[in-house]
């Protein structure tokens, strides 16, 4: 073959990621979409970070409407998933510190630290949320 | 240079890599910003914590906390900066050039910096007693 018919070969498309369906299932693979799942979702929390500061601006009425949101079961449910994706991305950065250090590379060493970080991650959600709700901070 | 990317094809690492540092001012830049981010976003959590129950009272008195104000500000721009690099990264690996990639991109960019403009524009208001007109 030329270079020329190689070329028109072999240029069309640069190879994309990997779909999620094509993977088989193991720990690494789930804590790496699970990073960025979690980080997707952090995005949300942002934004709602953004508006409670919004709202705080607009003054004591506004703020009492953000308040009766925030404040209802749906919207407790809705902060806790942001705080759980807020942690298990905290703890998954941790991870990927460490593997940027060169730790834990090994198969068997990747695995047992992805499963750390995501347990780690769960449990400051559940002590954070107990706090909350043992300081009285919080009531259903 | 030449002679690989005639033997390999047009698209070879030779003709597109610019240097060795090229692309390393984005990888310090996504590990700094996670670096930063661990104990703001504690802090963040911290923060919620005390805010929490306390009524519009408590959270502007939070804010007007110099402090307070000046580590919400940051950690809000350096969690958008780290937001847009994050999201930007899935989008590419996942939607090439004609699928619209740059248009998400910049849609990203657009929504990160909508966040960092609507949070310090709330601070500076609650932090120098600014009444929003209307309101």
């Amino acid at each position: 073959m030329s270079p020329e018919s190689l070329k028109t070969s072999a240029t069309p498309r640069r190879p994309m990621s990997p779909h999620l369906q094509i993977w088989r299932w193991h720990i690494t693979m789930a804590g790496s979409i699970l990073h960025r799942a979690t980080g997707i979702a952090s995005v949300a929390g942002a934004v709602a970070v953004a508006a409670w500061l919004v709202c705080l601006a607009l003054g004591p009425d506004t703020y009492a409407v953000f308040l009766a949101y925030a404040k209802s079961p749906l919207g407790l449910l809705v902060w806790f998933g942001l705080s759980l994706a807020g942690f298990v991305h905290l703890t998954g950065g941790l991870r990927h510190m460490i593997w940027d250090l060169g730790g834990a590379l090994q198969p068997r060493t990747a695995s047992t630290l992805t499963a750390w970080s995501l347990i780690l991650g769960v449990l400051l959600t559940v002590a954070f949320w107990a706090w909350l709700f043992v300081s009285g901070k919080v009531s259903l | 240079m030449t002679k690989k990317s005639s033997v390999v094809g047009a698209r070879s690492a030779a003709d597109w890599k610019k240097s060795e540092h090229h692309g390393a001012g984005t990888w310090l830049a996504e590990r700094l910003s996670s670096l930063a981010l661990v104990p703001l976003t504690l802090w963040g959590a911290w923060a919620a914590f005390s805010i929490a129950g306390g009524g519009y009272d408590g959270a502007v008195a939070f804010v007007r906390s110099p402090f307070n104000a000046g580590l919400l500000a940051i950690t809000i721009i350096l969690a958008a900066w780290h937001m847009y690099m994050g999201v930007r990264v899935v989008l590419e690996d996942y939607f090439s050039k004609e699928e619209g990639r740059g248009v998400y991109i910049l849609l990203t960019f657009l929504l990160c910096a909508a966040v960092v403009i609507a949070s310090l524009g709330g601070i500076y208001c609650v932090y120098s007693h600014t009444a929003i007109a209307g309101a």
